[in-house]
């Protein structure tokens, strides 16, 4: 049904056929503030009646200079900065930047290490996925979702706080490994803390409520009629587009794009032990983006199910230099966010300061489609196909 | 395919049974929230071993530590023995208005004076109050736990 208002708006602002909707278009701001933005992105619509004929994303309201301010701390500093890029999934934001400090410097995480980073990022993606299938509701006009899933939720967040000591800004990865000393007590600091007792129990248990999670939304919200009727057919994201534009993650796949750096020859954690499937999506409409991160938190809960059985023993952390001195040289390092590609260029020229650090996040290039897709749309399908694109405001303004 | 209206009714009917299960809610302040021991919430510190060496201070990515201390001379207590000098803690404070609650400081002393607690009833009306000085950051001392279990 819209595609064909789709074509037969762009014959009204080519100043086309329809004479009876013919008319000077009106600048209409969505934002900075508004309930349906997910932060502070500013909309600039031109609406003709109730159609969109132009729309501009004005961004730059949640801009901190992040990478600025990189260039003016340690690299032990800028981690503590780097899980505040995207809130939603702060630790998975981490993981990748020291696997390009650990490239420069030459540092090979010990496995125990990996299998611990392995399974947080998978809980932080499950816990990224339910924010955005509560939250899409939302924005649809269904609060239900949101508290349903919140509280499931809770128990991932409940997990990652018992072992990292955060909730949101883990704060956990160090170059070589993982470092759990958060929270230490009276004289025993320095006592190596590993994973606190009831970890796998606790894990297991956040992986049975997050499937029922799963559940209830797949009642509540994938069979809806009214859902079906906001999101199908809304905001269709070809693959062309999706590949032109630098989609990544979720997005793309709901595209039918097959490409998951989890499962990449480059790919930082051992992804290749576990046995998951890539969702990937038909139609990239808004119910199939919404649909594939459904099917993903499925996969994220077999993944993190099989990585618990198998995390080895050893030590948490590689042998690292005390003062962290690293070589000059270049390291670029992409990891597969719950919202898409992030990567982390490091320009290092020896010391402790990197001299560049440039950052690609996933929701940047995500919501520059918007002024594509959303030409010809309805004001109200506006909302529907940005909520569908699951960004966050602190990664796309960094 | 399926009756129309069919995922409504669903929709409805685990709403219906949602009804009748207990709410998870924990209510605050009447009830408290058990919180995990490795939980950030307020630093404290010892300062019996602070030595003001400054590194919490330095480490520090948006630089919230205030330290000022200044020099004695201890006496040998033989004659003939070595003059020595000891570092006394004048000012130790954190601004929480600052703090990012990263754990920089807490990992990187070296002599076991900072400790995190997962207390964090202590907001302010004030932005100014968020400052603590040596005597609050030291009474949060108390309420630092026992380090947690591991798992096996």
């Amino acid at each position: 049904m819209t595609h064909l208002d789709h074509r037969g708006i762009v014959e009204v602002s080519d100043g086309g056929v329809s004479v009876e909707l013919k008319g000077e278009t009106m600048t209409l701001n969505i934002g900075p503030q508004h309930p349906s933005t997910h932060g502070v992105l500013r909309l600039i619509a031109e609406v003709d009646g109730e159609r969109i004929a132009r729309l501009d994303p004005a961004i730059g309201y949640m801009h901190r200079g992040k990478e600025k301010l990189a260039e003016a701390r340690t690299y032990a500093q800028i981690t503590a900065l780097i899980n505040r890029i995207d809130w939603v999934s702060g630790f998975a934001n981490e993981v990748a930047f020291i696997r390009a400090v650990e490239e420069l410097v030459g540092v090979e995480p010990t496995p125990r290490a990996q299998y611990i980073r392995l399974i947080l990022t998978e809980l932080t993606r499950i816990s990224n996925h339910l924010v955005f299938a509560s939250s899409y509701p939302l924005e649809l006009g269904g609060a239900t979702a949101l508290m349903w899933a919140f509280r499931e939720r809770e128990h991932i967040m409940d997990v990652i706080e018992s072992v990292t000591g955060g909730r949101f800004h883990t704060n956990f990865n160090r170059v070589g490994g993982v470092n759990p000393v958060a929270g230490g007590g009276k004289s025993q600091k320095k006592v190596s803390l590993d994973l606190p007792a009831g970890f796998y129990a606790a894990v297991e248990n956040a992986m049975d409520r997050a499937e029922v999670a799963c559940d209830e939304l797949d009642q509540l919200v994938t069979g809806n009629e009214i859902i079906h009727m906001r999101a199908k057919g809304v905001g269709i994201i070809t693959k062309e587009d999706a590949l032109a534009y630098g989609i990544s993650g979720p997005n793309a796949r709901a595209s039918g794009v097959d490409f998951d750096l989890r499962i990449q020859e480059d790919s930082l954690l051992p992804y290749g032990d576990f046995d998951f499937d890539v969702i990937t999506g038909e139609n990239g409409d808004s119910f199939d983006r919404y649909l594939v991160r459904i099917l993903e938190i499925r996969e994220s809960i077999k993944i993190v199910r099989q990585a618990i059985g198998s995390v080895p023993d050893g030590p948490l952390q590689a042998k690292v230099p005390r003062v962290l001195k690293v070589p000059p040289g270049t390291a670029y390092v992409r990891a597969e966010n719950p919202k898409g590609e992030m990567g982390y260029y490091i320009v290092s020229q020896g010391g402790r300061i990197p001299y560049r650090l440039k950052i690609r996040s996933a929701s940047f290039s995500n919501i520059s489609i918007m002024s594509k897709i959303a030409v010809g749309q309805l004001i109200p399908d506006l909302v529907a196909t940005m909520g569908s694109l699951d960004f966050v405001l602190g990664d796309v303004d960094r | 395919m399926a009756i129309p209206g069919i995922g409504l009714v669903k929709g409805l009917w685990i709403t219906l049974k949602a009804l009748f299960t207990k709410p998870v809610t924990v209510m605050w302040p009447d009830e408290k929230e058990e919180l995990a021991v490795r939980a950030r919430g307020v630093i404290a510190l010892d300062t019996n071993n602070c030595t003001s060496c400054m590194l919490c201070s330095r480490e520090c990515p948006d630089w919230c530590i205030y330290i000022e201390a200044h020099k004695v001379e201890i006496q040998p207590d033989k004659p003939g023995g070595r003059v020595r000098t000891k570092n006394i803690l004048d000012r130790f404070d954190i601004d929480y208005g600052l703090c990012m609650y990263c754990g920089i400081c807490v990992e990187v002393c070296p002599f076991d004076a900072l400790y995190w607690s997962p207390e964090y009833e202590y907001s302010e009306y004030r932005i100014s109050d968020l400052l603590h000085d040596k005597q609050r950051l030291s009474d949060w001392m108390a309420t630092v736990p026992r380090p947690a279990e591991l798992e096996k």
